[in-house]
């Protein structure tokens, strides 16, 4: 067979080079694609060999004759995606997906597939293969190092840390590579010495990993070591002189240090790097904050806008408000008044330390509270714990229902699921404790309390309230047009994809906003409302507020929360390790004539919050 | 409906005042004081005009214009009693009750018979603590227009008071719930001359009145009351026994929580309140169908005086269609949305039963708190109801009770102030 290019129309259009009967057009349960593979066994071997030898072109036709003629077969299969990774990368992706398709207990193919999901930050696919890995081959180090790094990214740290440490007893030796993901891992939950340590050791062991090295200086970055980070970040120019991954956390490093000017100049020098002489994405959203903090808040906001504009470009996501709407009227339809009078509570499991629920629109504060009330020693932090949303998944088959959730709750009502809410608030308790979340509960003079600051937390707020009717609920309130100016400025995903434009994220707040009157108005729970511009104006009243709220003491440690060490990981890190600034506070200001057009989406929000929109007849 | 439609434009005046009567009518005030303005501008107005502008600008709240029209009233037709009734009532409105009096007097004087001029008398005179001339005049607000009969089906006369030898007497709660809670206690009083009574109430009532008519039958179907030889509405009861401003019997607690309800409530305010926390129960609004619930219910976001003080948790025990207030409440103050689960009087009852204080407007209620004997404020509108008389922040009815009273027509602001300072001591 030839290889005639991706545009062939004879050929299969996923770019693998294969005719599409025998590539994307079979039906894998078929025993026909794997039947004949033995018997094209040795043409498969030629391949290898081939392809040993470095002769690229023959091991590539080889490998084409025998998918031809047994297009199951694993060593070609294998050999292709190695041939693919580097000219046609989707090809090679489509074909260790069918590879694994094919024989799942592949530990090689598991592992290559869990990889390259990973690369394409496919995290939710990446986590059910790095989890097949585990089962596959539980006493080797790689399947471990996989989950390590795919609950990492899935914001899990403390389960990647678990398997990362797993990897670490199972591997011979102490891999560096391995030691600098345990080090970002550790990073990401604020345990900085020891972060630092294991990038010291996995660079003494391997100097020259230009993403160990960046890692680093990203962690002194983020524990104000400025000057530090700057070394690291010299060390890795040198590796790689001109890449653009150090060139940004350069970026950032000025902007933190407030070298604005010097910080454009960087990101300048990326764009100019580049064929098309633009920058992409991420430098864009930097640059905009950079000018924001340069008072250049028109140019600011023309780098928002183009930033967005190629986020959405480059990864076609954009809000997924079908999904949203349909999320909110069911739980909005299932959560009345008159249902809830008589659905049962989850009761209070009183040997364990209770969850705090911080929800609040992503951007509104959430961070900053997390900080502060973990620096009260009865209250332990759990950063953004996912188990809520997890519950919601897991509820019909918890309860046994026929229906999804919100509807699964109807089992509730049935004298064999009456207490059907204990086993899930067991479920949420369980991961925390397993998250490394809550102390075991036997150990004395632990923490009463932990933290949940899940962002859109709240679209599920109902069932927080059945599940924990005795957890303090702190609802963070900011102006909305601050809120969705800072959704704006940053790339995040939470809440269907809102943050990928302007007024899909107005939108999605409206939504929201609206849900939680809802379930304030149909049902009791333990709620108070914070607003961050409260914080600002006077911290120790706001603090003080809060603890009560929550039944503790107040305790000086929570006033000087910037010495709480912990590093939030999410993008408020940079503002939560600064003292309190009252900058933050209206910020829309400076850019009301560009928010003009969602004022009316977030009117209601903004006349029920108590909050004025100024400036917008000057701006009209 | 737009008040300078083609209507307007007609310069006749009685043409004009009629178009205002009939928007009057149709419940579009702001449209009908737009047309009857324009009737009496255009000149030649019917007499009668500003007397019905007068009770237009009254419902509008315009107080001031409202009397400026009343005089004007009164001033051009001095022998028209329905213009000396709307002045009384108006009267009654700014809280001035002896020119109330004076102009129920006067439209009573022109027609004796005149249901409403001796309803305002009633209320004017209970208003100031005469009862003895307010009871008798009271009973004339059976004949207000409008009424459905009170007994219907049943042809029965009315208890005179006397004892009724061996036949049943029928005792209706007639009138709202607070009403209905507030006389209850003169039950006792009746049973004592007429041992053998039925109680028509509604369902939701009847726990509450068999709490003070031990044994006795409650019903709510007409029907069952066939055998009765008399009725007598719980309203009547008091001017009946001859009460007197000196004499309100006022036996609290009359009303009682069921022990093991209060205890669940009690557990269930647990988890939801902040330990230390004050557990203060709110009521801003009342049934919106009351004829005076624009007066006495107030937006939960004109308490913020309230709202913001801390060591404070409200309870709110609001019903019906002002709890969704709490989806748009922000105060500083945390509050636990207790209304939806509050199933009925028995309910809200047990949870007083928990509570540190209660904080309400005008409504059921603050009857309920006061017959259980809770410590109960009540935040009542400029003119209030006949029963809390003037100037006193006291209630003979209810020595729990606490009453705050606005400087001027909704000034809640002012309100909120004053229950805020005594929260805070």
């Amino acid at each position: 067979m030839t290889d005639n290019g991706p545009n062939d129309p004879s050929l299969c259009p996923c770019g693998s080079g294969l005719r599409a009967v025998r590539c994307c057009g079979q039906d894998l349960s078929l025993k026909v694609v794997t039947a004949a593979a033995r018997h094209v066994a040795p043409l498969a071997e030629q391949a290898v060999v081939a392809f040993d030898a470095g002769r690229l072109e023959e091991a590539k036709a080889l490998c084409l004759d025998v998918l031809e003629l047994a297009p199951g077969q694993p060593q070609a299969l294998g050999l292709l995606y190695r041939i693919r990774l580097e000219e046609r990368p989707l090809a090679a992706l489509t074909l260790i997906r069918r590879l694994v398709a094919l024989y799942p207990n592949d530990f090689w193919a598991t592992n290559e597939l869990t990889l390259q999901l990973l690369g394409r930050g496919m995290l939710a696919e990446a986590e059910v293969h790095a989890r097949n890995a585990v089962r596959i081959a539980p006493e080797m180090a790689q399947a471990h190092h996989l989950m390590g790094m795919v609950m990492t990214e899935l914001s899990r740290p403390q389960i990647g840390e678990y398997h990362y440490r797993r990897a670490l007893e199972l591997a011979e030796g102490r891999e560096p590579v391995l030691l600098a993901n345990l080090a970002w891992n550790l990073k990401a939950q604020g345990k900085m010495t020891e972060a630092r340590d294991l990038y010291r050791e996995s660079t003494a062991a391997a100097p020259d990993i230009l993403q160990t090295v960046l890692g680093w200086a990203r962690l002194e970055e983020a524990d104000r070591q400025f000057d530090t980070a700057a070394d690291l970040l010299d060390r890795a120019e040198a590796l790689a002189p001109g890449a653009q991954s150090v060139l940004l956390s350069r970026a950032v490093l000025f902007g933190r240090r407030k070298a604005y000017q010097q910080a454009l100049g960087v990101l300048d020098a990326i764009a100019a790097q580049r064929q098309d002489g633009v920058m992409g994405p991420g430098e864009l959203l930097e640059k905009g904050r950079l000018l924001d903090q340069m008072g250049r808040h028109d140019d600011a906001w023309a780098a928002f806008v183009e930033g967005k504009r190629l986020v959405r470009e480059i990864s076609g996501v954009a809000y997924m408000e079908a999904q949203a709407n349909e999320t909110v009227s069911r739980v909005a339809g299932f959560f009345t008044a008159k249902r809830m009078r008589f659905t049962p509570r989850a009761s209070v499991k009183t040997d364990s330390p209770q969850p705090i629920f911080i929800i609040g629109f992503p951007r509104s504060g959430t961070t900053l509270v997390e900080q502060t009330l973990t620096a009260h020693p009865a209250i332990s932090a759990g950063d953004e714990l996912p188990f809520i949303h997890d519950i919601t998944g897991l509820a019909q088959r918890m309860l046994n229902s026929p229906l999804t959730y919100p509807d699964a709750l109807c089992e509730l009502w049935m004298g064999d699921q009456r207490e059907g809410l204990d086993n899930l608030r067991d479920y949420y308790l369980q991961r925390a404790r397993q998250a490394g979340v809550i102390a075991d509960s036997r150990q004395a003079g632990g923490a009463r309390w932990f933290t949940d600051k899940m962002p859109l937390n709240e679209t599920h707020l109902g069932l927080i309230a059945l599940l924990f009717p005795a957890s303090p609920i702190l609802h963070l309130i900011r102006h909305p047009l601050d809120v969705v100016l800072s959704v704006f400025s940053n790339q995040l995903t939470h809440g269907f994809c809102c943050a990928y434009d302007l007024e899909t994220a107005a939108r999605h707040y409206a939504l929201i906003a609206d849900l939680i009157a809802h379930y304030r108005t149909e049902m009791p729970m333990r709620y108070l409302p914070v607003r961050y511009e409260d914080i600002v104006g006077d911290q120790e009243a706001s603090i003080r507020r809060m603890l009560s709220f929550i039944g503790e003491d107040f305790d000086p440690a929570c006033v000087d929360f910037t010495q709480n060490r912990r590093y939030a990981r999410t993008a408020s890190y940079a503002q939560v390790t600064e003292p309190l600034y009252d900058r933050s506070r209206y910020r829309y200001r400076p850019y009301v004539k560009h928010l003009a057009p969602i004022v009316p989406i977030l009117r209601p929000a903004i006349d029920r919050l108590g909050y004025v929109v100024e400036g917008l007849e000057a701006a009209a | 409906m737009n008040g300078d439609g083609p209507m307007a434009q007609v310069a006749n005046a009685e043409a004009l005042h009629e178009a205002g009567m009939a928007a009057a009518r149709e419940g579009r005030i702001e449209d009908a004081a737009r047309l009857m303005e324009r009737s009496v501008e255009v000149g030649q107005a019917p007499p009668f005009a500003f007397r019905n502008l007068c009770e237009v600008y009254r419902l509008l709240g315009r107080l001031d214009e409202a009397l400026a029209a009343g005089l004007k009233a009164v001033d051009g037709d001095p022998n028209d009693p329905l213009a000396h009734a709307n002045l009384s009532v108006l009267r009654y409105e700014r809280l001035e009750p002896a020119e109330a009096i004076a102009s129920a007097e006067r439209a009573v004087a022109l027609a004796p018979d005149l249901p409403s001029g001796h309803f305002g008398l009633a209320e004017a005179s209970l208003l100031v603590g005469d009862f003895e001339r307010g009871w008798a005049e009271y009973e004339w607000r059976w004949r207000l227009a409008g009424l459905p009969p009170l007994t219907p089906g049943l042809d029965l006369p009315q208890w005179d008071g006397a004892p009724l030898g061996e036949g049943r007497l029928l005792l209706v709660a007639d009138q709202g719930f607070g009403d209905g809670l507030q006389f209850a206690r003169f039950i006792p009083w009746a049973r004592e001359r007429c041992p053998d009574l039925v109680i028509a109430a509604s369902r939701e009532m009847q726990p509450l009145l068999a709490q003070v008519a031990l044994g006795v039958k409650l019903f709510d179907a007409w029907a069952e009351a066939s055998d009765c030889v008399a009725y007598c509405p719980l309203s009547t009861l008091p001017g009946l026994a001859g009460v007197r401003l000196e004499t309100i019997p006022a036996p609290v607690p009359y009303l009682r929580a069921d022990p093991a309800k209060a205890a669940a409530w009690r557990a269930r305010l647990d988890e939801l309140v902040a330990p230390g926390s004050r557990r203060v129960g709110l009521v801003w609004a009342g049934r919106p169908t009351h004829r005076n619930d624009r007066n006495r219910s107030v937006a939960l976001a004109d308490l913020g005086g309230i709202t913001n003080l801390a060591g404070v948790t409200f309870i709110s025990l609001q019903k019906g269609p002002a709890v969704p207030q709490v989806g748009g409440y922000f105060g500083r103050a945390p509050m636990v949305n207790l209304g939806p689960e509050l199933g009925d009087f028995e309910d809200t009852l047990a949870v007083i039963d928990g509570l540190d204080l209660v904080l309400t407007v005008d409504t059921a209620v603050a009857h309920l708190a006061g017959a259980a004997g809770k410590p109960v404020w009540v935040m009542l509108p400029h003119a209030p109801d006949w029963r809390w008389l003037t100037g006193r922040s006291d209630s003979p009815w209810y020595p729990t009770l606490r009453l705050f009273r606005p400087p001027g027509p909704r000034d809640w602001a002012a309100v909120a102030r004053d229950v805020a300072a005594a929260l805070r001591r």
